[in-house]
């Protein structure tokens, strides 16, 4: 056993359970986000149409 | 005048530096024939033979008229790019441009794989510990399984830069070995009936723009508070998310994803080479290192199986987790995704597993990043 093996296993249990716990933080983050920005059709709009209308005037 | 005034390179030469142009060529040949992550391992390979002709202009050199240094191109490449971390940051940047976080969204579970298969790191830095490393070379060692290029150079160069070289090789070109080191690790680990269960998850779910955005800005600032001096690499991979997301930067993005990654690596990996001089990479270590790389992949692959098959005890049969997943939790991407379906294809072709695959290996992408952060956090607190 080396002086630094006992550090290291502190090290180690502190990093996995550190790594669990960004990893659950950033779960719980994905599911706020999902909630206050869902996904939403996009509706055409109005200027996009005019636009094609006059690059096709244009042509 | 004698041969070793007229062609001192020969004179100089050793056959530890012979050695080295061979490791130099070998690394060549697996870039070329074998399209073993070529981008990094080509450069090294030439920058090994660049580094080990006696008196290379590329390396410093002591004039010997005036007994000053000269200084070599590589060295202040090392100096401005890799000592300053310059470089693995901007490599951040564009992998971060490259990330699309969206499969994620979809099975935001899986991204606990890109936790538990980060178990190689910290194993492998007990057992470096073991075998008489210093906190922060075990650290730079057991970095190795996060299966990161750049995250292993910045830890490596920040705690051991003297196995700087060796670490790197070893991190590449395991990264490049995924196919051939993971199957029969997670054959091993698991049953035939495990590795035919399907998994169906909310594939065509579709994602809000908004929420692509701030994933980004919000993570960065959660991390920003948690870790403090993980901010370079997550902020830095963030960043580069939020470049390519925010849809009004498609031409930097696109620049990030191509001409900043190609320049960027093509400077990392010759200046990496500039540490594989033949007194520092011949040595007992470099085939410690490489051997304990080995195994960090492989207790990856390990600690990401049993985690999927623990879970699985808690759910319910039909929504079990197909346990060969748990290994896509490295960082190795799309490579260990595209292993894990082909591993499941082989065993039942209608079994489609790259979905759930590859929102599990961008859970490792994360993963590995927040674990080099932690190991920077936590290593100058004990060492």
């Amino acid at each position: 056993m080396t002086p630094f093996f006992e550090k290291a296993l502190l090290i180690a249990a502190i990093g996995m359970t550190g790594i669990f716990l960004f990893m659950v933080v950033f779960y719980l983050l994905i599911l706020l986000l999902e909630r206050l920005m869902p996904f939403r059709e996009e509706k055409p709009e109005e200027e996009f149409s005019e636009e094609r209308v006059t690059e096709d005037e244009n042509l | 005048m004698g041969l070793e005034q007229l062609l001192p390179a020969i004179a100089g030469m050793t056959w530890q530096h012979l050695v080295m142009i061979g490791v130099g060529v070998l690394l060549i040949y697996l870039a070329i024939a074998r399209k073993y992550e070529p981008t990094l391992l080509l450069p090294m390979g030439f920058g090994a033979i660049l580094v080990n002709i006696p008196l290379s202009s590329a390396l410093t050199q002591i004039d010997p008229a005036t007994g000053e240094a000269v200084e070599g191109v590589l060295n202040v490449f090392f100096q401005a790019g890799i000592a300053t971390e310059i470089f693995p940051l901007l490599i951040f940047i564009a992998i971060g441009a490259m990330i699309d976080f969206s499969p994620l969204f979809r099975n935001p579970s899986l991204l606990l794989f890109g936790a538990a298969a980060q178990f190689g790191i910290f194993l492998t830095m007990l057992f470096a510990s073991l075998l008489g490393y210093d906190l922060r070379e075990a650290a730079s060692i057991g970095i190795i399984g996060a299966a990161d290029g750049p995250t292993s150079i910045v830890v490596a160069s920040r705690f051991a830069p003297s196995l700087l070289g060796p670490i790197s090789v070893a991190a590449y070109s395991y990264m490049a070995l995924v196919p051939i080191i993971q199957p029969p690790v997670i054959r091993m680990l698991t049953s035939r009936k495990e590795r035919l269960i399907r998994m169906t998850g909310n594939n065509s779910k579709k994602i809000s723009k908004q929420a692509l955005i701030a994933f980004p800005i919000v993570v960065t600032i959660v991390a920003g508070i948690i870790a403090p001096s993980s901010l370079s690499l997550i902020g830095f991979l963030m960043f580069g998310n939020l470049v390519r997301e925010c849809g009004v930067l498609n031409k930097l993005s696109l620049s990030a994803q191509n001409e900043l990654a190609s320049l960027v690596t093509l400077l990392l990996g010759i200046t990496i080479a500039s540490t594989m001089t033949a007194d520092r990479f011949i040595r007992v270590d470099t085939l410690i290192i490489i051997a304990l790389g080995l195994f960090a992949f492989v207790f990856d692959t390990f600690g990401g199986v049993i985690f999927a098959k623990f879970l699985n005890l808690f759910r319910k049969e039909g929504n079990k987790f197909n346990p060969m997943i748990g290994a896509c939790g490295i960082s190795a991407f799309p490579m260990s995704a595209r292993v894990i379906h082909q591993m499941g294809q082989k065993e039942d072709p209608f079994n489609y597993l790259l979905m759930p695959a590859i929102s599990a290996n961008v859970g490792g992408q994360i993963g590995s990043v927040v674990a080099g952060g932690i190991i920077l956090t936590l290593v100058p607190f004990f060492a």
